[in-house]
């Protein structure tokens, strides 16, 4: 959270799931590069820098698509959430992987040349008009200049500098880069390559992404029914539960959790003032609503992270008309104080556990 | 909706989601390690082609000739390159060596150099300056062309110096834009014929008249096309021109 | 002068112009536009690179910071609803793509034969 700036923050958590993606990927990579010469008889070797290039290259593949994996089956099955918590560390590995690869080509295809190796790259092949025989390593250098914004934004600092739309407007541009390197891939080794083993997994990988995708932003679709109108419906009375939040879509596109605390109805933003994490699918821990992806905390009455931190997120007016919970759509500035709306009959249920008890 | 854990990043898992973490991350490690080992052994035969450094350095004399690529026909050959032999040559990295070759045509000169082979094409790589390439004592013999006529050939332009061995895999569309650097920097282009004609697999492809290759041929480049042209024997090196408005992209 | 030779110097010109941004920003703008960052000092470096890719975006945000220009409700207004425009794109831009070049796949023409389409002068 706010306070002092530092490189990483780290913390156990933090600790095992690098370990676990530094594993993953020095076994791809020691796979590639040391066992399978073993298992390819050809008579001549693939040049070392050549094989080099294919084993970092499809590391950056494999990375990346399951990257984009993480976050629709986070959204879909809230059990892979943990995955999602500390992705910025994989998303930098990647475009270090990505880098290296780039790096031997550049040094290898386009080395020992009179020209300048990136004028070499640029100018060598300029058959821009045809698919096949396309010049596609220009859709790897912009997947590699994503990659590396990307990377390079990671540090908490960008996402409050740039405010956190403007970073995920930037961050979106992953979605180009996979595109991307769906493009310098079928463009590329596809052309080339007669064995399909890479050819069905490459498919398998990237379907994999556009299924997953497809079914999360569907199912988002399918949850917001959002209506127009001065206050907007959120849920029936009877259907909140106590330290947990109903999610309201406003027509203008912004999502509202309201939260049900000690029997009590407050609403605040749905954007974590973090990296906009949903904090309506978190819950109240100690009084304090907790973002599912990086523990963000926020008092629901007054939208205030507790001293000593300093993140505010906007408040929102609630009523209750009849039995329907309904909330304003104009939002209070960040950290106003609203009075908690009390539920008109409150029942607490024996078995419903008070207080969201932290397990 | 029931009872979930809920993970805070900077406090220690729940107990059920434990167990699902730790089954996700064994099939993380281990799907990336099986990628690894599928997509690396799926990588397809780069072919023969090779640097021979272990036949030593070669050098043997005989007659320049500019096709405009520049030639050697072998007078005095060595226990490898016999007299008759016809190759062709290229400088250190992606250059030919035209600007050294094209004071000494028609003349006699000797070459030195390492011997790049792919079955039976073969060229060498010079030493730089005069070591590689200088005029020899001698008269040199005429060598006649042989035109062969016109010709409908289906294949491949490749840059000779990575087809012959310089790169493994030193041909297709992966490896097209570093063929285009080499024939830019003067390296010749061969066409790798689907079979072989009048006995070679392996011709040397220019432009009409005496030009090197044009340039609308470089979209053609590393992509499987039908073509005619003239061929001519010379020496034993069969020179095809190519005629780039009958280039054809094969299905 | 050619296309790739003007892009390689825009490049090397981007980078250098940057530099200059991020030496200035890093030591002065950051810490006039953000309290945390006041006495911390290890993890400047490590936004030097991100300064060089993205330093116009970052001489916006600091002039807009300067001069309070964002109201503070921008702050919190969500992107997630391009989320869907930005997937439905991703993916019909990859089936397009992976079907275009898997369809321009060649195989090697290995039955088609030379043809000799007239005889040579010397034959």
């Amino acid at each position: 959270m706010s306070v002092k700036y530092i490189p990483v923050q780290w913390n156990p958590n933090k600790w095992i799931y690098d370990a676990v993606m530094l594993a993953g990927v020095a076994l791809f990579l020691w796979v590639f590069l040391y066992v399978t010469p073993e298992v390819l008889s050809h008579e001549r070797a693939i040049n070392p820098q050549i094989h080099n290039a294919r084993a970092f290259g499809a590391c950056a593949f494999v990375m990346l698509t399951v990257i984009l994996c993480i976050g629709p089956a986070a959204r879909l099955d809230k059990r892979f959430l943990p995955l999602l918590y500390n992705r910025r560390h994989f998303g930098v590995m990647t475009a270090f992987v990505a880098l290296t690869h780039a790096g031997y080509i550049l040094n290898w295809y386009f080395a020992f040349s009179s020209r300048d190796k990136l004028v070499g790259l640029l100018s060598a092949n300029t058959s821009f008009g045809q698919v096949a025989g396309f010049p596609f390593e220009v859709f790897g250098i912009f997947a590699l200049i994503c990659l590396l914004i990307l990377a390079a934004t990671s540090h908490d600092f960008w996402l409050k500098f740039l405010t956190p739309p403007i970073w995920k407007r930037l961050h979106y541009l992953i979605y180009a880069a996979y595109f991307s390197v769906a493009a310098h891939v079928s463009l590329g080794i596809l052309q080339d390559q007669k064995n399909h083993v890479f050819t069905v997994l490459f498919m398998l990988g990237a379907g994999a992404v556009i299924v997953l995708h497809i079914a999360a932003w569907l199912s988002e679709r399918r949850e917001t029914a959002a209506k127009d109108g001065a206050w907007a419906e959120v849920a029936n009375v009877g259907d909140f539960r106590e330290g947990y939040a109903k999610i309201a879509k406003l027509a203008n596109g912004e999502r509202v959790a309201v939260y049900l605390m000690e029997g009590k109805l407050s609403a605040i933003s749905n954007a974590c003032a973090h990296q906009n994490g949903p904090l309506g699918e978190g819950k109240v821990i100690d009084c304090l609503v907790t973002c599912p992806w990086h523990g963000f905390q926020y008092d629901v009455r007054s939208g205030r992270s507790p001293a000593p931190f300093t993140e505010k997120v906007p408040t929102y007016r609630v009523r209750i008309k009849g039995d329907m919970v309904e909330v304003h759509p104009d939002a209070n500035p960040p950290g106003t104080y609203v009075e908690p709306v009390p539920l008109p009959e409150p029942e607490p249920e024996p078995d419903t556990p008070e207080e969201g008890a932290t397990a | 909706m029931s009872e979930k854990p809920f993970f805070v990043g900077y406090l220690p898992a729940p107990g059920p989601l434990r167990t699902f973490l730790l089954t996700v991350c064994i099939l993380l490690i281990a799907g990336l390690g099986g990628a690894g080992l599928l997509m690396g052994a799926a990588q397809d035969d780069p072919g023969p082609g090779a640097f021979r450094f272990d036949y030593g350095r070669q050098t043997v004399t005989g007659v320049v000739e500019l096709t405009p690529y520049p030639v050697i026909h072998v007078t005095e050959g060595n226990d490898r390159i016999k007299p008759g032999d016809s190759f062709l040559m290229t400088a250190g990295g992606k250059s030919g060596v035209d600007s050294r070759a094209e004071p000494l045509d028609g003349q006699l000169a000797q070459v030195s150099g390492v011997v790049l082979e792919r079955g039976d094409l073969y060229m060498l790589q010079l030493r730089g300056g005069r070591n590689g390439l200088q005029a020899a004592e001698g008269d040199a013999p005429v060598i006649t062309p042989e035109p062969q006529g016109r010709w409908k050939l289906a294949g491949e332009i490749c840059d000779g110096k990575c087809l012959a061995g310089a790169m493994r895999p030193g041909r297709g569309l992966a490896h097209k834009a570093c063929a285009n650097l080499c024939l830019l920097g003067d390296v010749p282009p061969i066409f790798v014929s689907t079979q072989p004609v009048l006995g070679e697999e392996f011709l040397l492809v220019t432009g009409p008249d005496g030009t090197r290759l044009p340039r609308e041929a470089y979209d053609y480049i590393a992509q499987f096309i039908t073509a005619e042209g003239e061929i001519t024997k010379r020496g034993d090196l069969l020179v095809w021109e190519i005629d780039v408005d009958t280039i054809e992209v094969t299905e | 002068m050619d296309v790739a030779t003007a892009l390689v110097m825009a490049m090397q010109t981007w980078g250098i112009v940057g530099a200059l941004v991020a030496a200035v920003f890093l030591t002065i703008g950051i810490d006039r536009i953000d309290e945390d960052v006041r006495g911390a000092y290890i993890f400047r470096p490590l936004l030097i690179p991100g300064v060089l890719l993205i330093w116009p975006l970052v001489l916006w945000r600091w002039w807009q910071i300067e001069t309070e220009r964002a109201a503070w409700a921008d702050r919190y207004r969500p992107v997630r609803a391009s989320y869907g425009l930005a997937v439905v794109l991703m993916s019909l831009g990859i089936i397009a793509v992976v079907i275009a070049g898997l369809s321009v796949r060649q195989s090697w023409p290995a039955d088609i034969a030379p043809v000799q389409l007239s005889e040579g002068a010397g034959q």
